[in-house]
């Protein structure tokens, strides 16, 4: 898959009927709804009282100011996560209000020279999913969004696909270096007592933590009297 | 009449059209038929299944007897299986250390290994394999030296049914001493781990074909995995699958806890039956007496009682009374444990075993939890326990005369030199109880590690080894074999399924 940058992935949720939209106006990528104005009649008043005024319609003046900020660092990207945040589970808005989208062919941005690679239709609706999850889960994904950090955080440079997982180092990027991390989860009582740092020696951060689904303590497996609580985990909020 | 075995498998089993598989698969009538792959995701030369002792030193063996891809499954997100939690023994006659005699423990052999076991399962071990076995556990072990850096404590213990001083622990306490240095063996001649990888059928086409692959069930879908050499089943046992453990055991039910990690639950014995693979000794199941009572955790404290016997160890019940021979194998002591009626049980030892059992660091870290108890005096040390201070203080006055006069009137205890008297304080205990540790039973294989049909007959390009396979411990295993099993068969498996001939 080409690289690409998944700041502004999925611009806008839930699309029930993409290529029937794509289809209906002609011209591929093109969407029943075009511009913010369409919902938020008074467009100012989502903006912060200092920000400048729009003129236009759709993402395209937005990106005058807000580069497309880049999603292979590990690092927030307030301008696309904000976006996403707030529409993700908006159910009547498609992707394709900001995005160009052909399925298998191209996903970009429209008004903007950039390619996010070429998803096909299964692939668009995983990503989606996995959107809505990271938006308002609970789980580890949705902690990310309040920070800020969208998929490529995590997922590098290419969409994420099906089955994709995140190796230990990505997520060291921002959470290590391990021997740091692990002093941060050492029980005073009990330091070999840590999840960081056990008998198990060094695993992956995936065999608890999950992203789009709840995270478990493996631990507990064998230990069931042990006392351990992870974020994320089946009683967060959903 | 002559009844070929071809013609009495075919009873009953979809065979014979070309691109069906041999086929007993569970499920409903529409889903018996399954079709061979026309198509693989992958060929593999050797594909091992399990990544414990077994798999990682057949892995090891394999990459570097002629196999050019050597590829280790594992279900589970970390490697390791059961290997990695376990208590860290390992049984040899002799180390290149010598460490047995250099503690003048006394004198052992191969042939004695080789006895014990046989007589610790009741004979029903394959005396053939118990032999190789206990040949193979000192090269074994001197290999994982050699070559993994494998470091062991400087102590030999006579364990539960052992005549003699031959279990040997690793630095670490723990099986991951072992495990990392032969993940480190395999991985340096190339051998591949993949994690999250669980095997869902063995593809077999019908009684006289080879294996010719897996199915595969992983994060990104189900994949065929087509084996050019050999297949190598090493994926444990099912301790922690209650339903599979009661069809063989009744008595196993959901009552008790087990030792081992969650993924223990027998699934390859099922899918190699299904494909005309002989299992047998399956009802043979053991029970680890010495567990953590609530959980069933074999934690470090919990291989002590294990460790202590041939240092002077005693075992309690709550009433303070000695009840069983402390010598004794695991199944004696369970069901004496069991026989108690009173949960759970306790073993005694003072400070001056420490260093023959373990190290002084992990008892203050048992303490600390909890899991040991400690106290200056006996007296003292019931009274912590909750068991009656005068019975305790009686059993062990008696203990301490009996190991003076060398002779034990009430459970026969066979007493050594090496055991130290419980006379001087501090004192500890620690509570104990069975829980579900070990299936004896599995694939029937052969000198060679390669899985036997139901005729006897090797099945072509399969093999197995570790506690997958059945038959070496009998009805019963003594400790510290486990490891020395898979080691020794995982090298036999991993070795000749790499001179199999590769397929194009």
């Amino acid at each position: 898959m080409r690289p690409i940058i998944l700041a502004l992935l999925v611009m806008l949720l839930y699309l029930p009927d993409v290529e029937a939209a794509a289809t209906k106006n002609g011209s591929p990528g093109a969407a029943a709804t075009t511009g913010c104005a369409d919902c938020h009649a008074d467009f100012a008043s989502v903006l912060p009282t200092e920000h400048p005024v729009v003129a236009g319609k759709g993402i395209a003046p937005c990106l005058g100011c807000h580069q497309p900020d880049g999603g292979q660092k590990p690092a927030p990207q307030p301008f696309a996560a904000r976006l996403h945040r707030a529409h993700a589970t908006e159910t009547t808005l498609q992707c394709t209000v900001c995005h160009t989208w052909r399925p298998g062919k191209s996903f970009g941005l429209r008004g903007a020279k950039v390619s996010f690679g070429n998803p096909g239709k299964d692939e668009m609706e995983n990503l989606q999913a996995a959107l809505r999850s990271w938006a308002n889960s609970g789980f580890l994904d949705s902690l990310h969004a309040k920070r800020d950090v969208m998929c490529a955080a995590c997922h590098g440079a290419t969409l994420p696909t099906k089955g994709d997982t995140v190796e230990n180092g990505r997520c060291l990027l921002c959470h290590g270096p391990a021997d740091q991390l692990a002093a941060k989860t050492r029980p005073a009582e009990f330091p070999d007592r840590n999840p960081h740092q056990s008998h198990l020696g060094e695993i992956a951060c995936t065999v608890c933590h999950k992203a789009h689904r709840a995270s478990t303590v493996y631990c507990l497996e064998c230990h069931p009297k042990f006392e351990m609580a992870i974020r994320g985990g089946s009683g967060a909020s959903q | 009449m002559e009844l070929s075995r071809r013609t009495l498998m075919k009873v009953g089993v979809v065979v014979g059209t070309a691109g069906v598989a041999l086929n007993l698969f569970e499920g409903k009538a529409g889903a018996v038929v399954r079709k061979i792959p026309t198509k693989w995701d992958e060929t593999v030369e050797v594909l091992i299944v399990g990544s414990g002792f077994a798999g990682l030193a057949a892995a090891a063996e394999a990459a570097v007897n002629g196999a050019k891809s050597v590829v280790i499954l594992e279900k589970m997100p970390i490697y390791g299986g059961n290997s990695i939690i376990n208590g860290g023994e390992y049984n040899a006659w002799d180390d290149k250390f010598h460490l047995r005699q250099k503690l003048n423990l006394g004198d052992d052999s191969a042939d004695l290994h080789a006895q014990d076991t046989l007589k610790g399962g009741d004979f029903f071990g394959v005396p053939e394999l118990v032999k190789i076995l206990a040949d193979g556990a000192t090269p074994g072990l001197n290999w994982m030296i050699d070559e993994g850096g494998v470091q062991l404590r400087e102590v030999v213990n006579r364990t539960g049914g052992h005549t003699a001083y031959r279990t040997h622990t690793c630095v670490a306490g723990v099986g991951r001493g072992y495990a990392e240095p032969l993940r480190k063996i395999a991985e340096s001649r190339g051998a591949k781990i993949r994690l999250g990888m669980k095997v869902t059928w063995i593809w077999r086409k019908d009684v006289d074909s080879p294996v010719l692959g897996v199915e595969v069930e992983t994060s990104k879908g189900m994949q065929n995995i087509r084996v050019a050499r050999a297949l190598v089943l090493a994926s444990g046992g099912f301790s922690r699958d209650v339903a599979m453990r009661m069809i063989y055991n009744p008595s196993l039910g959901p009552g008790y806890s087990s030792t081992n990690h969650p993924g223990a639950t027998g699934e390859m014995i099922r899918y190699a039956q299904a494909v005309g693979c002989e299992a047998i000794h399956m009802a043979f199941i053991q029970l680890y007496p010495y567990a953590e009572p609530e959980t069933g955790m074999l934690d470090a404290p919990a291989v002590y009682p294990f460790r202590g016997p041939g240092f002077g160890i005693v075992y309690v019940n709550k009433a303070g009374k000695r009840f069983v021979n402390e010598m004794e194998r695991r199944d004696v002591v369970s069901r004496a444990e069991l026989a108690t009626g009173m949960k759970p049980t306790y073993s005694i030892f003072n400070e001056e075993m420490i260093p023959h059992m373990g190290t002084k660091d992990e008892v203050e870290k048992g303490l600390a939890k909890g899991r040991f108890v400690k106290a200056d005096t006996l007296a003292e040390l019931a009274q912590k326990l909750g068991v009656p201070a005068d019975a305790l203080q009686e059993t062990i006055t008696k203990h301490n005369q009996y190991l003076k006069e060398g002779k034990d009137p009430e459970f026969n205890r066979a007493y050594t030199k090496a055991m130290i008297p419980l006379e001087q304080g501090p004192f500890y205990g620690i509570a104990q109880w069975p829980a579900v540790h070990h299936t004896m039973g599995g694939l029937r294989v052969n000198a060679k590690g390669q899985a036997l049909d139901i005729w006897g007959n090797p099945i072509p390009r399969l093999y197995a080894a570790g506690e997958v396979t059945g038959g070496i411990h009998g009805d019963n295993r003594l400790g510290g074999n486990a490891t020395a099993d898979c080691v020794v068969f995982g090298r036999i498996a991993g070795t000749n399924a790499a001179k199999e001939k590769p397929l194009a």
